[in-house]
């Protein structure tokens, strides 16, 4: 229906028929506009379909438009819709033409038909014309207290759309209070609904200007509105029930038994139909048991089957977005799903896309009882006709005998892979082998024996080939043939492509050298001849690096070359258990499909390279002040230009230079020469300089000491104050703090933490989590003032990390209290 | 806000715009169906994602029928809130374009080309300011009517012009069972339960079972006068491992007693889905073997019955895809038709097994020259239907209609067919 911005006539080049046709078409509407004739509305139906059906296939019919009016005084309702759907997509680009319509519109909106005067209202609202507001006050306050339900749920989203026209005119027309009176009495479910759907959207845009409109969504959130639509939730239709859960998982509880019996309540909802309400009951149980670990527990019981259920029997999108959310459960607690594993096999029609969500899944919840039914099922998939999944398997098996302490009959398997000669699987297993080996050093006999036979020349990907060099280096006193292997692949150097390849080869021949001389010292020359005339500046560099190390003292090369090697523990996870929570608080969005808390994909800050610049902006206001801002502001984009400039130079010059000042000197503003000359002596230029380079600036902010702050030792606030606080603020502090060993090992429960914080007048509200992982949310109030700190705190025990993030009412005082709080949590556990 | 912003249905053969729906003030160009559309052919052959990301919108594809329907927002909402909306949409579309042109007619694109007027109605009452709003069939069709049989032949008797749109409003938006209409309609005083199950097992390389589990759902045609309350009682729900019920369901008479109480809506509807878990017998079994050496691969393959399930097979087809490496196939059996499709599909149809013969297939694969022995091994698929029986063993105990004149017609019917039914080799 596209209607076109500016040239009407250009909007349709793929048609050339479109004009005349409209030419056409207008002839006709026009001969039969005043057609009182039986059998006209016939005509006219088919004339009208023409011009609808001429609009979706994108030919601009809005010429017709006056023509389009005049025929539409006649009592046919379908001939109504038609001209309904056609003002309501042209009225935009025709404003003073939409005047025409107003008439018939305001005429229908008093029609005896409910369903006449319903679509009346909604066209009138859906032609979000600036000018014509006014004419839409008198209808939509009609039609709020008209008899008919469906007029009235028309109505209610109607005062929404008007308040997207004219938020003065919602107002100055006090329709958001006749909703809110209209949602807590309409005998209709789907009026409720509407009034909550429009209401919601209204005070939440206008939360932002004004308090009173926090305050209503303050009570949009309390008790009595979430009891009255919890009481009614079955009477309203599906998608309601989504937006009222919606609002329920916002709500706080204020005890127990308030949550079991919500819970009780909404039980059924698992079983409903509809996979939505589904997904939404399940996050209002997540939330409301989020501080009760027993309970929380007991939760996931629940939710499992109507979940796996969700993701079989549903169609192949709705499964895929159930899967992201269970793939978020599973990885939240794989020990509850260990035994439903059968339910991750792969089936061979699943989209590869569902089958990696499924093979990370069989991976996570693999355990002692379940680990050999899981990799006999991933072996088999190594076979699989599609290559992806097949590398995929190959990994999961490798990650499951990584994280497994028994893991003899997964090293056998693998060792099997490598017999099947398949060159893809023989190149993931040989990545996978030498992991294990980094790991499990003990394996390196079974291994060592089954890898030397494979010859490199059949290898191909980088990757394998780095593995198999490394391993060739590694363990070359137990390889008979290891040094002439890695002396023909220093032969064949320059075919090598991969620099990453060659520099494991660098180290390889080095490594072989210290445990096999003789043999090797050939090769060894070979290969730093070869690696000081690369083209790739890693490769140089480490063998210039080597060639020097061997040249100034043997035994020390060896030292740092072929160092005594500690198994490793743990390899390094890819996402952190904060952005993981932060997932699992958006259970039921966008977030968990995409495996990303929605601010990676919806923060301003985090989308573009303008990140820098926006810092280095407010630096400057928050350590000058005055015209000197915009100075020094200028002055960091020059200094920026002019280093990279010196580093340059530096290459080409081939040595080390101290032309720095120099080239500092090149700005033609004397103002801002002198200041960088002296800069060893200014403070404002050093850390100019300082964030340059790089170090952080945000770490040594230049302020005056803070002023010494006092707590109230017994503040009060209530949840409910609390969460429209949080919701309100935003983060004037984010930090990260570490955690003493005392404390860690003090914190086997939330409750420690709490005592401690409270003897520091730091009150907790909320707390929950299992080890590792625990989130607290603290306030405290400034001594003999109102203002309040809100701090959420996440401790992640296994790595002695807190992440601090405070709030505060005085921002002044921020700072003040994070010291505060983190001398406070720093000492937890030493007292 | 949980919002869509525009709707839009497509052509899934040519990508053409044949229906677009602005819901909001925000306007949708829909140059982003060319976009998607792009975006679509270039990974028609891999994997389509249930949630797309253009530059300027997510997007939420759902194609039935030969037709995209495609929503579009700048919101974060919940993701099956527009997905499951528009299964629904494409449910109804079917049902009211399709039910008047006879059984086993489906949607397709001249069908809403046709339509779209009514397309346009629908879609105007499922849905006000991208929010979903009335997406019951019954309440639906009061408002808008469907252009079935009848209204076409009372316009070609009256001459009158019918509109397509219903004389009064419904009131049951107001009643305690809003899916019910309280219109008195003329109905034949009849209702028919089936059982229909999907089997999903899948049988390693090894010949052992390595998971079956069972889909069921229970539809119901229903067309009874008045306001019938029903009862319907199984005599093992105990096996049931997850339910999930229409919204007519009552929940504590089975969370109490395992029974389903309802009010039936009219006409079709499922009335409850379930799911069975850890089945232990599967009714028919295939066993594939590969052998190659020196670039030749022996293929043979093996169907047969194993757990009697006492009613016949139906429609048994054996499907496999031919690995990409191979060259050539020469595949023949002794029972059925061997094809192999253009995208190396290999589909054996054998109908019902004989009695005096196990249907065998076999033959030669030719290998890529340069590879010795096939690395790869195909999945065999195996489809068939089962009428009569339900395989996970559920039974209807009895159905006891209340609140009704005269006793109506009760009718039961049961039938399982193969879902993702597969053996490795």
């Amino acid at each position: 229906m596209a209607p076109p911005v500016s040239t009407p006539k250009s909007a349709s080049p793929s048609q050339p028929s479109g004009k005349s046709e409209v030419t056409d078409l207008k002839l006709q509407l026009r001969q039969l506009a005043g057609s009182r004739a039986p059998g006209a509305d016939d005509a006219k139906r088919d004339l009208f379909k023409r011009v609808i059906s001429c609009m979706t296939v994108g030919i601009d019919v809005s010429p017709a438009f006056s023509e389009m009016v005049m025929c539409s005084a006649t009592s046919d309702v379908v001939l109504k819709k038609m001209c309904y759907l056609y003002v309501g997509n042209y009225a935009r680009c025709n404003p003073d033409l939409a005047l025409l319509t107003i008439n018939f519109l305001q005429k229908d909106c008093h029609d005896q038909d409910p369903t006449i005067r319903g679509l009346a209202l909604r066209s009138l609202c859906s032609l979000r014309v600036q000018n014509l507001v006014e004419y839409l006050v008198a209808p939509l306050a009609a039609g709020l207290k008209d008899h008919s339900s469906y007029v009235r749920t028309v109505a209610a989203i109607g005062v929404l759309k008007l308040y997207h026209i004219s938020a003065t005119m919602c107002h100055d027309s006090d329709f958001p209070a006749a909703l809110k009176a209209l949602m807590l009495s309409d005998p209709d479910a789907q009026v409720v609904a509407n009034c909550l759907y429009s209401l919601l959207e209204i005070w939440t845009q206008d939360a932002a200007n004004s308090d009173e409109a926090a305050r209503e969504i303050e009570t949009l959130y309390g008790k009595s509105i979430i009891y009255y639509l919890l009481n009614r939730i079955k009477d309203f239709s599906e998608w309601a029930q989504c937006l009222v859960l919606d609002l329920v998982s916002k709500y706080i509880p204020s005890d127990n038994n308030e949550i079991f019996d919500m819970m009780n309540l909404l039980e059924d909802r698992l079983q409903h139909a509809n996979g939505a309400v589904v997904l939404a009951t399940i996050k209002v149980f997540l939330h409301l048991t989020m501080s009760m670990t027993d309970v929380h527990q007991q939760v996931y019981e629940r939710i499992k089957a109507p979940l796996l259920t969700l993701v079989g029997a549903g169609s192949p999108e709705q499964s895929y977005a159930v899967l992201c959310h269970l793939h978020l459960l599973v990885m939240r607690a794989p020990m509850l799903f260990s035994s439903d594993y059968k339910h991750f096999y792969c089936q061979f029609s699943d989209p590869s896309y569902v089958k990696k969500l499924k093979l990370e899944m069989l991976t996570a919840i693999a355990n002692e009882s379940n680990t050999y039914e899981i990799v006999t099922e991933l072996c088999e998939y190594a076979g699989n006709v599609d290559v992806p999944i097949a590398r995929e398997s190959i990994r999961a098996v490798g990650k499951i005998a990584l994280q497994q302490y028994d893991v003899n009959a997964i090293v056998d398997r693998l060792l099997q892979f490598l017999e099947m000669e398949k060159d893809y699987v023989t190149a993931e297993t040989l990545v996978l082998v030498k992991d294990l080996l980094r790991k499990y050093p003990q394996w390196s006999h079974d291994c060592i024996a089954v890898v030397g036979n494979i010859s490199s020349n059949s290898i191909q990907e980088p990757k394998a080939k780095a593995a198999l060099i490394w391993m060739l280096g590694e363990y070359s006193q137990d390889m008979m043939d290891a040094p002439y292997v890695l002396e023909s692949l220093v032969e064949n150097w320059e075919e090598e492509h991969s620099p990453e390849v060659r520099l494991h080869l660098l180290t390889a021949v080095m490594r072989c050298f210290f445990k096999r001389a003789p043999e090797t010292q050939k090769a060894l020359g070979a290969a730093l001849a070869a690696g000081l005339a690369d083209n790739n500046q890693d490769v140089h560099d480490r063998a210039l690096f080597y060639y020097r190390l061997l040249q100034y003292d043997v035994a020390v090369a060896e030292r740092v070359v072929n160092p005594p090697k500690q198994a490793v523990s743990v390899f390094a996870d890819t996402q952190s258990s904060e952005i993981k929570d932060r997932i699992f608080d958006e259970f039921n969005s966008l977030s968990v499909v995409y495996q990303k808390p929605s601010y990676l994909f919806t923060d301003k800050e985090h989308r573009g390279p303008f990140e820098f610049s926006e810092n280095l902006s407010n630096l400057a206001i928050g350590g000058d002040s005055g015209d000197d801002v915009i100075h020094s502001a200028q002055r960091y984009e020059e200094n920026d230009k002019d280093l990279l400039l010196s580093t340059s130079d530096k290459e080409e010059n081939g040595g080390p230079t101290h032309n720095g000042s120099s080239t500092y000197s090149a700005p033609s503003d004397v103002n801002s020469s002198r200041s960088l000359v002296s800069s060893s002596t200014t403070q404002p230029a050093a850390f100019a300089i300082d964030d340059l380079l790089g170090l952080g600036v945000l770490d040594t902010p230049v302020l005056p000491p803070p002023p010494a702050l006092s707590l109230n030792a017994k503040p009060v606030l209530d949840p409910g104050t609390f969460q429209k606080k949080w919701g309100q603020l935003t983060v004037s502090s984010s930090q990260e703090s570490t955690l003493s060993i005392q404390g860690v090992a003090s914190l086997t429960a939330p409750q420690s933490l709490i005592k401690h914080m409270q003897n520091n007048s730091i009150q907790c509200i909320a707390s929950g989590g299992q080890p590792p992982n625990y989130k607290f949310f603290f306030f405290a109030q400034k001594e003999g003032s109102s203002s309040f700190f809100l701090v959420e705190c996440i401790v992640n025990t296994a790595s002695a990390k807190a992440q601090i993030k405070i709030k505060a009412d005085d921002a002044s005082a921020s700072d003040a209290f994070a010291s505060l709080f983190q001398s406070a949590l720093s000492n937890f556990g030493s007292s | 806000m949980q919002q869509l912003q525009c709707i839009f249905l497509l052509s899934e053969s040519s990508g053409e715009v044949m229906v677009e729906k602005q819901t909001t003030g925000h306007h949708v160009d829909r140059s982003i169906c060319a976009w998607f559309w792009h975006q679509y052919n270039h990974h028609r052959n891999n994997d389509q994602m249930s949630v797309v990301t253009s530059p300027t919108h997510y997007l939420f594809p759902l194609i039935r029928h030969g037709i995209i329907f495609l929503a579009c927002t700048q919101l974060e909402l919940p993701p099956l809130l527009p997905i499951e909306f528009l299964s629904r949409f494409a449910d109804i579309l079917s049902d009211y374009l399709c039910a008047g042109s006879g059984a086993g007619a489906t949607l397709n694109e001249d069908i809403v080309k046709d339509n779209f007027v009514i397309v346009y109605e629908v879609l105007d009452e499922m849905m006000d300011n991208g929010f979903p709003l009335t997406t019951e069939p019954n309440l639906l069709k009061d408002i808008v009517l469907p252009p079935n049989l009848v209204t076409k032949v009372l316009h070609a008797v009256t001459g009158n012009s019918s509109p397509s749109v219903g004389p009064t409003l419904p009131h049951a938006a107001a009643s305690t069972v809003p899916w019910r209409s309280t219109h008195p309609k003329t109905t034949t005083n009849e209702v028919y339960v089936n059982l229909v199950e999907q089997l999903d097992a899948s049988v390693n390389r090894d010949g052992n079972l390595r998971r079956c589990q069972v889909y069921g759902e229970i539809q119901v045609n229903s067309s009874l006068p008045g306001f019938p309350d029903l009862t319907l009682s199984f005599t093992n729900p105990s096996l049931l491992n997850d339910v999930r019920f229409h919204p007519c369901v009552r929940f504590r008479p089975w969370e109490s007693s395992q029974v389903l109480s309802f009010v039936p809506p009219d006409g079709h509807f499922k009335l409850m889905t379930y799911r069975v878990k850890e089945l232990k017998k599967i009714p028919i079994y295939v066993k594939p073997q590969l052998t190659s050496d020196s670039g030749n691969c022996r293929i043979s393959a093996l169907v047969g019955v194993r757990n009697d399930p006492g009613k016949t097979i139906d429609s048994i087809i054996v499907e496999f895809q031919l690995p990409p490496c191979i060259t050539s196939a020469d595949l023949t059996s002794n029972h059925g038709t061997v094809d192999i499709l253009a995208d190396k599909t290999c589909r054996w149809s054998i109908g019902q097994i004989p009695k005096d013969k196990l249907p065998s297939l076999s033959g030669n694969l030719v290998l890529e020259p340069g590879l010795d022995r096939l690395h790869v091994a195909p999945t065999f698929q195996v489809r068939f239907k089962i009428m009569g029986i339900a395989m996970s063993g559920l039974q209807i105990d009895k159905l006891d209609v209340k609140n009704m004149p005269a006793n109506p017609y009760k009718g039961f019917r049961a039938q399982t067919q193969a879902g993702d039914y597969e053996f490795r080799s």
